[in-house]
């Protein structure tokens, strides 16, 4: 491993502060594709510098129910909370009805979660650093010298320094990955949300991406992560979630989950992938 | 793949010694037609010191400029109606595309000058603009070229933008941007590397399709030359200068627009920065070559 890593949150000023002790709260949420119920009634919290891994075999609903808390998908019921707002919707009737909110202050909610994606989906038309500056300045309306100087101080921590003005097809999966949980970081998040970060990498590029997701979780960064990494699950997360046909199935400490699993499906999963 | 590639240079010259023979051809074939070339005549057509060439010329280039640049303009407008989530954005774009696609363009020019004007719905009035005089015919012709290239800009733009990986959209949305920001930051950025190409090509389509505002009475290029051949009873001197001119705008064109791809290529190579690498092989070399062009 030549990446050093450490202080990622330094360089973006600490830790930042969710507003409340949940920073996702997820209450009943369902969601179809056309008749597909792929989440059924979901509950999931998240507390303050918690990481919780999401597993669960394909097709489970993991990865449409985070990408649910930035509300890149819709829902039909439930509602999901971060930092207390309630995201993608606002409530009508009285609370029954749920209304899709103002695409403005759908943007404005996402800039306070970081979402880093199985295909990296980095900016192909600007450099690595560009990539990590362009929302601070355009979004937050940061100034361009102190957006740089954060994306530096990120691109160090990385360990990508010196790949600066490189564009991303000239770059490693795992360079690539590690500079998109950078651009992500660069908005000072107070949530990141990771999907499959690991799964569309070489093996040998898998140890550096998660190198940097267990640092940003011993710095105290609050993560949902879907992955099928079982031993960074069991190393980093603090719960352990267990997802299977749009339902929660289990969830419980890793060791506890890995260990003395109590429900069948989990066993069942746990017996393919271990 | 060298060795093709330097006999390449061949079809280019045999298409320049050909040309020179059918006007030598043109020249000699006097016996039974009384046909005699006028090489001064010709000369003197071409010249861009004879009177009203150079000013056509300008016509010509300054009429496509401003006509492609309403088109792209009005072809991107088009381009995000059809894709809008709203059905009248989607119905006004499909009824405009529809009709300027499916009429011909000498039949719109036509219609909206002087069909438009007789019926007193718009009239095309001189204008002055900064000490420029701009003819009614001028400024129509401008307008109804660019509305007409919007239509067919509107399905090029859409389709870059159609070719821009989703996973773009869901990165620009997930770090707070909005629709806005994401178009102009993201994806439109990234449609152009698809668009210049197709975009290019129907620059070049219009230089020449210029000619056809001709019938509106406005005196470019084409029109300069069909007025000196009716003056002078020669018109393979004066067509063949006029085709030579549109020629060389083509070519001049040609040259800014391997250009302007190998920039916008940026961050496509895989080699290293900065350079267009080697799927891009510049204007010249494809002049000389007959291998396809890349962008079709």
């Amino acid at each position: 491993m030549n990446t050093t890593t450490g202080d990622l949150l330094g360089a973006i000023g600490g830790v930042p502060r969710p507003e409340t002790d949940v920073v996702v709260d997820a209450r009943d949420v369902n969601k179809y594709f056309g008749r597909l119920h792929v989440l059924k009634d979901v509950c999931v919290q998240v507390k303050r510098q918690e990481t919780v891994v999401i597993i669960g075999p394909s097709g489970s609903g993991k990865t449409t129910f985070i990408r649910c808390v930035n509300h890149l998908e819709k829902i039909q019921s439930g509602r999901i909370f971060v930092n207390g707002h309630l995201i993608g919707y606002r409530e009508a009737g009285g609370g029954a009805k749920l209304v899709e909110d103002k695409e403005k202050n759908i943007a404005a909610q996402r800039q306070e979660i970081g979402m880093v994606f199985q295909r990296f989906n980095l900016f192909p038309h600007m450099t690595a650093l560009e990539n990590i500056i362009e929302a601070p300045i355009h979004v937050r309306g940061m100034n361009r010298d102190e957006a740089v100087a954060i994306g530096r101080a990120l691109l160090d921590r990385v360990g990508l320094a010196a790949k600066e003005k490189v564009f991303p097809n000239q770059l490693s999966g795992g360079q690539q990955q590690r500079i998109a949980i950078a651009r992500a970081l660069a908005m000072k998040p107070a949530l990141m949300l990771f999907d499959e970060p690991t799964s569309a990498l070489d093996p040998e590029m898998i140890g550096e991406v998660l190198e940097v997701m267990k640092e940003l979780a011993r710095e105290g960064m609050t993560m949902i992560v879907v992955s099928h990494e079982m031993g960074f699950a069991r190393e980093v997360a603090n719960r352990v979630v267990m997802m299977d046909d749009g339902v929660v199935v289990e969830e419980g400490a890793p060791e506890q989950v890995f260990s003395a699993p109590t429900q069948e499906r989990t066993k069942a999963f746990l017996s393919k992938i271990l | 793949m060298t060795a093709l590639r330097n006999r390449g240079i061949r079809p280019a010259l045999l298409v320049g010694f050909l040309f020179l023979i059918a006007l030598a051809v043109a020249g000699c074939s006097s016996g039974k037609q009384s046909f005699q070339f006028d090489g001064g005549k010709f000369v003197e057509d071409l010249n861009p010191t004879s009177p009203g060439v150079t000013g056509v010329i300008y016509l010509t280039v300054i009429i496509s400029v401003i006509a492609q640049a309403l088109g792209v303009l009005l072809g991107v407008l088009a381009a995000l109606g059809k894709m809008a989530r709203l059905w009248p954005l989607r119905l006004i774009a499909n009824v405009y595309i529809w009709f300027f696609r499916g009429t011909p363009l000498l039949v719109q020019l036509a219609f909206f000058y002087f069909g438009f004007g007789a019926a007193h719905l718009w009239g095309w009035s001189d204008v002055t603009i900064n000490g420029f005089f701009i003819p009614g015919a001028i400024q129509a012709a401008m307008v109804i070229l660019g509305v007409n290239e919007g239509a067919y800009m509107a399905e090029i733009i859409r389709a870059g933008i159609m070719a821009v990986d989703p996973g773009q959209t869901e990165a620009a949305k997930s770090l707070g941007m909005t629709y806005r920001l994401t178009m102009t930051r993201i994806v439109l950025p990234q449609a152009a590397r698809v668009i210049i190409p197709p975009l290019g090509n129907e620059f070049n389509n219009m230089l020449k399709t210029t000619s056809l505002i001709s019938v509106l009475g406005v005196v470019e290029t084409y029109n300069h030359y069909v007025i000196l051949q009716g003056g002078d009873f020669r018109p393979f001197e004066a067509y063949a200068a006029c085709a030579l001119w549109f020629l060389l705008l083509t070519t001049i064109w040609g040259f800014i627009q391997s250009r302007i791809e190998s920039r916008f290529s940026r961050g496509t190579s895989t080699l290293s920065s900065g350079q267009s690498g080697p799927q891009n092989p510049g204007f010249a070399a494809r002049l000389m070559s007959l291998r396809a062009p890349i962008e079709q």
